[in-house]
């Protein structure tokens, strides 16, 4: 004969404040909210958890991957550690869809790095496009590091740009030898 | 690199030309090799450092017993240790001449410099190595030659472009012992061969789940140690030596110890231009902490010829690595400190088929010497760049394959995954501005 549950069944944590306090007691954090609190030196757990996910996604998961790592990214008051790091995700696994929203951090020499980061390997003219309207905005060793990322994509469009800053004697000695450097490569001399 | 305008100038109107000039630049007047043709008995190479810590030491220590070289500079961007290594040269030559730089690039324009040594970070090899060639220099660079697949394949680009002498600094290939077994099982010693095995020490540093920054020392320039690595604060335990723990400026063990061992196998199977075509990894990274590198190393890849490669951390505690080749003949192992066999006789008979067989690899009994030579003859080097880099992208290979934990399949020849977007993307890294591969 079957014993009975002595316990019956459990309310729900609505109807029960000692369930609900056991729920949150017990509850693991969402590692996909952690990340936006990365720090440096802080635990990074959370970002080993989303790192794992990210490159163990088959290809038909990596679009929700990708569309959750552009939450974390657009979350307020995403840490520059967090951004960065949601930066390097992209890096595996971003796609078209993720250029407009992270090509808008090209534009500010704090974010311009961790952008390039997600951007330099995804194919998509796009890409190259947001790059070369950056190139008006950034300065020093930011606009280098840009021009470098041109380069090394070899985008023949912007050659006439980049022909202007490395002729513009008001440009840092950096940013004309990038400049330079890039032309060479993009000419096929380098 | 012999100047056409310098050839028909003698080396005593040179030198007397040459001093005023030298004078007036405040240099030392040690000239440069190429300006007196290769085989002018009088000449010297000249030779900068770039990176003048840890593994710098000893290969200060060894060429300043050369009678033909001189060093005229070192860079650090830590004083300490650029202080130390100028006092360390100035007083092996008895004199003050040597010079120090913090930016690597002051260094590599001096034209009167005809070698550097890098022994940076491995963040840092492949523009240090690059910049030099583009300036005519020579170069040794410290194992692993580079941080990512794609910095290797530059790398060797760059060597050939400019015509540089580029020798990598895995100096086991310079070793009687590693190039006697290696040339045995070349030649099929063994019989057909059937696996290699490798150990590499364990990376047993651990620092917490969670780390401070510090201030950063008084004479360190960390923004320019860092380089083209993603931005982070200072911690001491991030910087010299320990670097090599930590995923954004090396790639612990596989890299430091995999260069040596796992090069020693690339040699043995004629695999100096070429790879594996399969890896697949199941390696332990640390989940939180500054440190990133695997904790255990476990890959194999498997070669064209169905030689399979397994590389894996010992946990032996002995500071060494080895490799071992099983074939129909049974197995041999060697190690800087020994070589053993199934059948002890068959180590007799590796030493006594040296130089025997049909297929003679290179012999160097001194890696530095090596790279003086080849300077002179421009010769390719026991451990061309080429050869670094096939050794490195194993190495790589591995350390993705870990990560991914999934077998990935390698166009050695194109130097790509096959269908899997993912691992490609892992042979490069984007570097913070101003660096760039161009």
């Amino acid at each position: 004969m079957a014993e009975k549950s002595i316990v019956g069944p459990r309310p729900k944590a609505s109807q029960d404040p000692f369930r609900a306090y056991e729920e949150w007691f017990v509850a693991s954090p969402d590692p996909w909210l952690e990340i936006i609190k990365l720090d440096h030196g802080t635990d990074r757990t959370f970002g080993t958890t989303v790192r794992s996910m990210v490159m163990n996604a088959e290809p038909d998961q990596r679009p929700a991957m990708e569309k959750r790592l552009l939450q974390a990214l657009a979350s307020p008051g995403i840490t520059d550690v967090g951004r960065t790091f949601v930066c390097r995700q992209l890096a595996l696994i971003g796609s078209s869809a993720c250029v407009p929203a992270v090509a808008a951090l090209l534009r500010d020499p704090a974010t311009v790095d961790a952008a390039r980061y997600a951007l330099d390997g995804i194919d998509d003219p796009a890409v190259d496009a947001a790059y070369r309207t950056s190139l008006d905005v950034l300065k020093d060793r930011a606009k280098a590091g840009l021009i470098g990322s041109i380069a090394m994509r070899r985008d023949a469009q912007a050659i006439p740009a980049l022909h202007a800053i490395a002729a513009k004697a008001t440009e840092p000695t950096e940013v004309r030898t990038a400049a330079t450097r890039a032309l060479e490569r993009l000419n096929g001399k380098a | 690199m012999i100047s056409p305008s310098f050839s028909s100038l003698t080396r005593r109107t040179f030198l007397r030309n040459s001093a005023v000039a030298s004078a007036a630049l405040s240099l030392p007047t040690i000239l440069p090799s190429r300006l007196f043709g290769q085989n002018a008995p009088s000449r010297k190479i000249t030779l900068g450092f770039i990176g003048t810590g840890n593994i710098a030491q000893p290969h200060m220590e060894a060429l300043l017993g050369f009678d033909d070289v001189r060093i005229l500079a070192v860079c650090d961007v830590d004083k300490a240790h650029r202080d130390t290594a100028v006092a360390k040269i100035n007083a092996g030559y008895g004199n003050q001449d040597c010079r120090s730089y913090n930016d690597f690039r002051e260094l590599v324009a001096r034209p009167d410099i005809d070698a550097v040594l890098i022994c940076t970070p491995d963040n840092w090899h492949a523009l240090n190595a690059i910049e030099a060639m583009r300036n005519g220099k020579d170069v040794y660079v410290e194992k692993p030659l580079t941080l990512t697949i794609k910095e290797g394949r530059e790398l060797v680009a760059a060597a050939r472009k400019y015509q540089r002498v580029a020798q990598t600094g895995t100096q086991q290939r310079s070793s009687k012992r590693f190039h006697d077994v290696a040339e045995f099982i070349r030649n099929g010693g063994m019989g057909k061969l059937e696996r290699i095995e490798v150990l590499i020490p364990a990376n047993n540093k651990y620092t917490g789940a969670t780390w401070k920054p510090e201030a950063v020392p008084a004479g360190l320039d960390w923004d320019m140690w860092l380089g083209p690595a993603p931005w982070a604060p200072f911690n001491r335990q991030s910087c010299h030596y320990n670097f090599r723990f930590i995923l954004d400026y090396a790639a612990g063990q596989v890299t430091n110890w995999g260069a040596h061992y796992l090069d020693i196998a690339q040699w043995a199977l004629g695999m100096d231009e070429s790879g594996p075509v399969e890896v697949i990894g199941d390696g332990e990274f640390p989940t939180s902490g500054l440190f990133s590198t695997a904790t255990k190393v476990d890959f194999t890849c498997r070669y064209a010829t169905g030689v399979s490669l397994r590389c894996r951390t010992r946990y032996d505690g002995i500071s060494d690595g080895n490799v071992r080749f099983f074939g129909e003949r049974g197995w041999v192992d060697v190690s800087r400190a020994k070589t053993t066999a199934s059948d002890p006789a068959l180590v007799t008979e590796i030493t006594a088929q040296s130089g025997k067989g049909a297929t003679k690899l290179a012999v160097s009994t001194n890696h530095h010497d090596n790279f003086l030579q080849s300077i002179r003859s421009r010769a390719r080097p026991i451990s061309d760049v080429e050869f670094g880099h096939r050794t490195t992208t194993v190495c790589n290979l591995g350390n993705i394959a870990m990560q991914l934990k999934r077998k990935l399949r390698w166009d050695p020849v194109k130097e790509q995954f096959i269908d899997d977007n993912v691992a490609n993307r892992m042979r490069e890294r984007s570097m913070r501005g101003p660096w760039s591969l161009a």
